[in-house]
């Protein structure tokens, strides 16, 4: 049995400093990881349209970039979880 | 600015005796764009091409097949050429020209396939380098069989229990054993059997050729190096054609082209027997120029006719119309969609945000002058044409990039000012505090200030969102009404203004976990302006448009970006610099502490670290923010769709009239 009164309140801070950041970094991984699912698809399409047309690069790469919001969502919420909290 | 230029619909009609006149007048001015003539009646059909123009295009087909067997390329022309001397040389300078080339190339043709047959005999008799016998003793018996190829090793005990009666040879050749058999016809069967289950056997066939294989290979490299001293003599010589005449090919393709271009235009004419019409579109402000050279050209013959009647918007061509410096950023425009007529032509607002978001993601002061001087060489070395446009569109972004490296004050991800970073003092590269500019103190840190920064992008978005749906709401004014407009973006302006609204009266109780004010005022206003945007919204677009409510938050979060861009690219410098300054250059704060050559690391590590991030720097902000101007920002106002004015005419570059 721990003692409730016994546990280090630093202890504790930093405890919950480190469960904020192991959060913050699930954030951007898994977010990292839906985007890139996201820009598989568009940029296997946008490479084999630019096969047929080479014209279509520069569309193709924005189309590609769509899906890094979702990265960047996942970001924000990092950032919010590291600074604000 | 704002709007694509004023049309004008013109109609010109006249006898087929002036219709070349007429086309070359409208040619030269190269102002009106044709409307095709589709529509078959009974007393007009669409015209037949001039006389000259199936003389004109074989000329042009073999011009651009000589072109292309030369390898010629479009420069800068170095003086033009009068036209009619053009026309009087093009005939028998054309036919001359083919003569020499196609002579040139077929012969050229024919020792490479020489070459290359010679040089396969070469790889066939090499191998026979490793058996003493002369290449023809392989051949031309009667009663005796002969294998020849690469073997294993124990072959000839195989070999010799199915008989005694055969001869022989082995040697090596490029480490592996090549082998020749002889053996009477008889055993044919057997051998053959033995070969197949010998799984290191592969087959070499043995070429038809006399003499020892080092004479004859030596024959062969002779033969094959006085082809290969030809084909250079042909391709230098075709160099020499290439030289001389590239200034004429590049200039009767250009003649010709606006040849061909004149004699085809009937085909989008109406035409009866003996008179024609053109309809087509003309900038308002050029047309007294089409007015008086017809005239002139025509002597008064050619009628001509402004159409004041409203025209479907989808038929008007558009020529965009802007500032010299926004000009560039057309070229953003056109790769989405082209505007309607009577929309809003953004490319003057992209010529702000676009280059404020992209500086504000790259914001470093380094950065920025070397993408300013890429952007600049690239400028130069493309004077016209996409690159260019491109070209000034990162220019100008560059700069506004250095300004705020310096707001950030960063310089390659080193701090330019002394900082404080979360109690810890920063040293900057000039030693001093940062100035304080109109009451803002100056370098506002990045990494130290995320939450400011944050806050202010997502204002950026807000702010921008809301100019998209302001040009939204004037857009459906003019195409539809005031009702509709506000049906459709007036709800939406409501619904940003009062969510906003509240979630910042929101915000601030949820963080301080307090209970919410909720008989604040400014609340309630928020709140009443949200619902009664989403009554309008719903009123105008069904029930199902509340399933869209969402997307305008993403849209306003989407926004952040311009942070989070900005904090990898800054995060990525501060590593490589805290990795090769730290570890290698000065470790343990000492200057070369770790010997020259941990330092010359620390070099090379700074070196292709920064120009992996410059690299990224370029690429990332650059589509990030073009994506918030077409995601974002376009979907709240630009439908697109217009046809882009071609006039009818040529720029001419290598002639002249």
């Amino acid at each position: 049995m721990v003692d409730a009164s016994v546990v280090d309140p630093a202890l504790v801070a930093a405890n919950a400093k480190g469960m904020i950041a192991i959060g913050a970094g699930i954030a951007v991984g898994l977010a990292g990881i839906g985007a890139a699912l996201g820009e598989q698809a568009i940029g296997a399409a946008a490479v084999g349209a630019m096969a047929e047309d080479e014209k279509f690069f520069g569309k193709g790469l924005l189309m590609t970039v769509i899906p890094e919001s979702i990265a960047i969502f996942g970001l924000v919420v990092a950032l919010i979880l590291l600074f604000v909290f | 600015m704002l709007k694509p230029t004023k049309m004008t619909r013109v109609v010109i009609a006249g006898s087929k005796d002036i219709m070349e006149t007429t086309i070359s007048t409208l040619h030269r001015l190269n102002a009106l764009h044709i409307t095709d003539y589709t529509e078959e009646m009974k007393e007009f059909k669409i015209g037949r091409p001039l006389k000259p123009a199936s003389k004109f295009s074989e000329y042009l087909l073999s011009l651009r097949a000589i072109s292309n067997q030369l390898g010629v390329t479009g420069k800068e022309p170095v003086s033009k050429k009068s036209a009619k001397e053009l026309a009087a040389q093009f005939d028998e300078k054309i036919t001359k020209l083919q003569k020499e080339v196609s002579s040139r190339f077929e012969e050229l043709r024919s020792i490479e396939f020489k070459i290359k047959e010679k040089e396969d005999i070469i790889s066939s008799v090499k191998p026979f380098f490793g058996l003493p016998l002369s290449m023809d003793s392989y051949h031309g018996y009667d009663t005796l069989k002969v294998y020849t190829g690469y073997i294993g090793n124990n072959f000839e005990e195989k070999l010799s229990k199915i008989t005694k009666n055969y001869e022989l040879f082995t040697g090596e050749y490029e480490k592996r054993k090549i082998f020749a058999l002889f053996v009477p016809k008889a055993l044919e069967g057997d051998i053959q059997k033995l070969l197949q289950e010998e799984y290191t056997y592969v087959e070499l066939k043995v070429p038809h050729l006399k003499g020892n294989p080092p004479v004859i290979l030596d024959e062969l490299t002779k033969e094959v190096s006085a082809l290969k001293e030809k084909q250079a003599a042909i391709k230098s010589e075709l160099e020499n054609i290439k030289n001389e005449y590239s200034e004429f090919v590049l200039a009767a393709d250009e003649y010709l082209s606006a040849e061909t271009q004149k004699a085809e235009a009937p085909l989008k004419f109406a035409t009866s027997p003996n008179a024609f019409i053109i309809d087509g579109w003309v900038p308002s402000r050029r047309f007294g120029e089409i007015e008086s050279g017809l005239a002139e050209s025509t002597r008064g013959l050619a009628y001509l006719a402004r159409i004041e009647e409203e025209a479907k918007e989808e038929e008007i061509p558009i020529e965009l119309e802007n500032p010299a410096l926004a000009k560039p950023f057309e070229l953003l425009i056109d790769t989405f969609a082209t505007p309607k007529y009577k929309e809003i032509d953004p490319a003057s607002v992209i010529f702000i945000t676009f280059p404020l978001f992209y500086a504000i993601m790259l914001g470093d002061v380094g950065y920025g002058i070397i993408v300013a001087a890429m952007a600049m060489v690239i400028k130069n070395k493309f004077k016209t044409g996409g690159l260019n446009a491109l070209a000034l569109i990162l220019f100008l972004s560059a700069i506004l990039s250095i300004l705020f490296g310096f707001i950030f004050g960063e310089f390659f991800g080193f701090p330019i000012f002394n900082v404080e970073v979360k109690g810890e003092m920063e040293h900057g590269i000039l030693g001093i505090a940062g100035p304080v500019i109109a009451g803002m103190h100056l370098p506002i840190h990045r990494f130290g200030e995320v939450q400011v920064l944050l806050l202010m992008t997502l204002f950026i978005g807000i702010f921008h969102i809301f100019l998209g749906l302001i040009i939204g709401f004037r857009n459906i004014t003019v195409e539809h009404g005031l009702k509709h407009a506000v049906y459709e973006k007036g709800s939406w302006m409501m619904i940003l203004v009062g969510g906003v609204t509240v979630i910042a009266k929101l915000m601030p109780s949820l963080m301080s976990r307090t209970p919410l004010q909720t008989g604040d005022p400014v609340f309630i206003i928020g709140m009443g302006l949200a619902l009664i945007g989403m009554v309008l919204l719903i009123k105008g677009e069904g029930f199902i448009s509340i399933l869209e409510l969402p997307t305008l938050l993403s849209n306003v979060l989407s926004y952040s970006r311009i942070l989070a861009i900005g904090l990898s690219s800054a995060g990525i410098a501060l590593a490589v610099n805290t990795m090769s300054m730290n570890l290698f250059i000065r470790p343990g704060g000492v200057l070369l502490g770790g010997g020259i050559g941990l330092a010359l690391v620390g070099v090379v590590i700074l070196f292709i670290g920064h120009l992996i991030n410059l690299l990224l720097g370029i690429l990332g902000p650059g589509l990030h923010s073009l994506r918030l101007q077409y995601v974002e920002f376009f979907t709240k106002f630009y439908e697109g769709g217009g046809k882009k004015y071609a006039p009818f005419g040529y720029n001419k570059k290598y002639t002249e009239e």
